[in-house]
């Protein structure tokens, strides 16, 4: 070695498994216990994606990770830049999105001394993870990192987090890097018996397809189209199953569960089959768990072994992969009757976009967004009653092109997910729906939007409320309205403009259209502010702890 | 409430003992007494958790086997007579 040659240090090893696993783009924030791998980042061939709050680039790494199915890798410094992290982790947790979060720390010989901007990271992270590595020495820290790609990515995903001391990162690497061998999977099931579960299917009158995240999670659209299309089974979704059925499936009812499609609840009840596909039984899908389908047998299909029987027993469990399981379920069934029934429903209770006045009707907005966005649009939302607008009224054709936090409900998450959607699918149109409450929780994301010319579009539905905790306080605590009220919000289109984003605010039905059609025309970044009436509510609604066919409707 | 005794093989990896006690509580069980010792030749832990829930055990020990330094987990049912 001359003494001009550098020698590999753990954070330009770093960079070198990164790039092993293709990685090639991530998000991050530097800080001082991490500035050796932000030194080793200059000369890598990764991008960077500066973010301006950490949790900003956590959220991002989710989007990037759900819009091209790759991991997405977040980067933070010790202490406040690692709890940053710690929203978009448990968010990630929740949805199963393979993130690799990467912290900096304190040196080892001050790690438990309470040293400046020192936490327990690693403590914290056993809830909101995976799985979590501290690397304590240097002869560990590749075979971790590729632990790391490996764990996000095998059974069921989700985040892991690695955090590694300053003095590791500037640790001399002893050797040289080893190849990337094949990862091992350890999720190993054994082949799935299908015999009970096609007996249930063939004595069934009445069943139905419950199809959930998973499914998307397990790259089995087609296989679970192909299913679908065998069995001329009706089928309903979950919030982060949408796009995953074929939406020209004429079978399809919809989302079912607190919003959804009074068709969709009312054929869950009467079912007497309940075909669960990469589903949970969630609290916001079963309502009344112990009302939920309440005539039905179920047969389960998961990866994750512990989401079997966890809040409804399986009749019949098919464990594994989807793309090797749904096939062989695939049978032609005999239940023309029940079909009707499902069909007749879907016309009965088809969405009614008459709305009387002058206001804006966001469902109608959302719905005209759907049907002139280009194909292979990809959407991200907030979370409130503009959420579940855009679930109930666009149609999606693919999961990754519905962005969503789901499980975690995390105000805050559609600004960030759209920039990681946008960086990894750059020709793509990118659409972040969002309300005037979230959109504030990560507006410093706008800055991200701007310093790379990211040509997202912002819609934000405006009630000058917190909508959707208005909503349940006007239905369930006596209208006693407390701490929803954002009428002293900012000038939305003056806070654009300040980040270089063209904005425009709409208040009435007659400008609608022109207003949707300039925001997907325009190049660069966008933000439509729709103002709505404050007192508009999410309709269908089931009461919390209510039977999902007793829901609320539009009065 | 119903007690229950779990006998539970791991790799001696980091904070494995404390995946296994977070996920123990948040899942809803609550410890009534942990015995835990490492053979330092094969650097296998054994861990004999006595827990009690109102929720059936095959919830915990799903949760526990999906921790990935994992080996095996065990009911033991002659210890709940």
């Amino acid at each position: 070695m001359t003494t001009t040659e550098k020698k590999l240090t753990g954070a330009s090893l770093l960079f070198n498994v990164l790039e092993q696993h293709g990685v090639e783009h991530v998000f991050g924030y530097p800080g001082g216990a991490i500035m050796p791998i932000y030194d080793a980042l200059y000369d890598s061939g990764v991008e960077h994606f500066l973010c301006r709050h950490e949790q900003g680039a956590a959220f991002s790494a989710v989007g990037y990770a759900r819009a091209s199915g790759k991991v997405g890798v977040c980067l933070a410094t010790s202490g406040p830049g690692a709890t940053n992290l710690i929203t978009g982790l448990a968010d990630a947790l929740a949805d199963s999105i393979p993130v690799v979060a990467i912290t900096g720390q304190v040196a080892t010989a001050a790690m438990g001394s309470d040293a400046f901007q020192e936490i327990d990271i690693f403590g914290l992270s056993l809830a909101c993870t995976k799985h979590s590595f501290q690397v304590t020495n240097i002869d560990d820290l590749a075979d971790v990192l590729h632990q790391a790609f490996a764990i996000a990515l095998e059974g069921r995903q989700g985040p892991v987090l690695v955090d590694i001391p300053k003095d590791i990162q500037i640790a001399a690497v002893n050797g040289s890097v080893d190849d990337l061998v094949n990862l091992q999977n350890k999720v190993k099931l054994p082949p799935a018996n299908v015999g009970n579960a096609l007996a249930l299917l063939n004595q069934a009158k009445k069943p139905i397809l419950y199809v959930g995240g998973g499914v998307g999670m397990a790259n089995a659209i087609d296989e679970l189209r192909d299913f679908a299309k065998i069995t001329g089974l009706p089928c309903v979704s979950t919030l982060k199953g949408l796009g995953a059925i074929d939406p020209e499936d004429k079978y399809y009812m919809g989302m079912l569960g607190m919003h959804g499609t009074k068709a969709s609840n009312l054929a869950v009840q009467e079912c007497d089959l309940l075909i669960a596909v990469g589903a949970r039984f969630d609290d916001r899908v079963t309502g009344k768990l112990n009302e939920f389908a309440p005539n039905a047998k179920v047969i389960h299909f998961d990866i994750d072994t512990a989401e079997i029987n966890k809040r409804r027993v399986a009749d019949a469990s098919i464990l594994g992969d989807l793309k090797v399981n749904l096939p062989a379920l695939a049978i032609p069934l005999s239940i023309e009757p029940w079909k009707a029934f499902c069909l007749q429903m879907n016309a009965d209770y088809a969405w009614d976009y008459n709305h009387p006045g002058e206001t804006i009707f966001a469902p109608a907005v959302l719905k005209e967004i759907s049907d002139k966005m280009p194909k292979n649009s990809c959407v991200t939302t907030d979370v409130g009653q503009h959420q579940m607008w855009a679930a109930q009224h666009m149609v999606f054709d693919d999961p990754s092109n519905f962005l969503t936090s789901a499980g975690m409900g995390t105000m805050g998450f559609g600004i960030p997910a759209a920039v990681g959607a946008q960086v990894s699918r750059p020709t793509n149109c990118i659409i972040a729906i969002s309300g005037d409450g979230s959109f504030m929780m990560n507006v410093q994301e706008l800055s991200t939007i701007k310093r790379f010319q990211l040509p997202v579009k912002i819609v934000l539905i405006d009630n000058a409320k917190l909508g959707m905790v208005r909503q349940w306080q006007d239905l369930f605590f006596n209208g006693r309205l407390s701490e929803t009220d954002l009428a002293d919000n900012p000038d939305f289109i003056m806070l654009a403009n300040a980040f270089d984003i063209k904005a425009q605010m709409i208040t009435k039905k007659s400008e609608v259209s022109a207003a949707i059609e300039e925001m997907l025309e325009h190049d660069g970044p966008y933000l439509l502010q729709v103002k709505i009436d404050a007192q508009d509510n999410v309709w269908p609604l089931v009461p919390p702890n209510t039977a999902n066919d007793k829901m609320m409707e539009s009065t | 409430m119903n007690n229950y005794q779990l006998m539970i093989s791991v790799d001696d990896k980091q904070v494995v003992l404390e995946r296994i006690l977070q996920v123990t509580r948040y899942r809803g069980f609550l410890i009534n007494g942990m015995n835990a010792k490492v053979n330092t030749g094969t650097k296998i832990g054994t861990i004999e958790l006595m827990v009690s829930s109102e929720r059936p055990i095959e919830l915990l020990v799903d949760q526990i086997n999906k921790l990935i330094d994992i080996k095996e987990v065990k009911v033991d049912h002659t210890a709940m007579q």
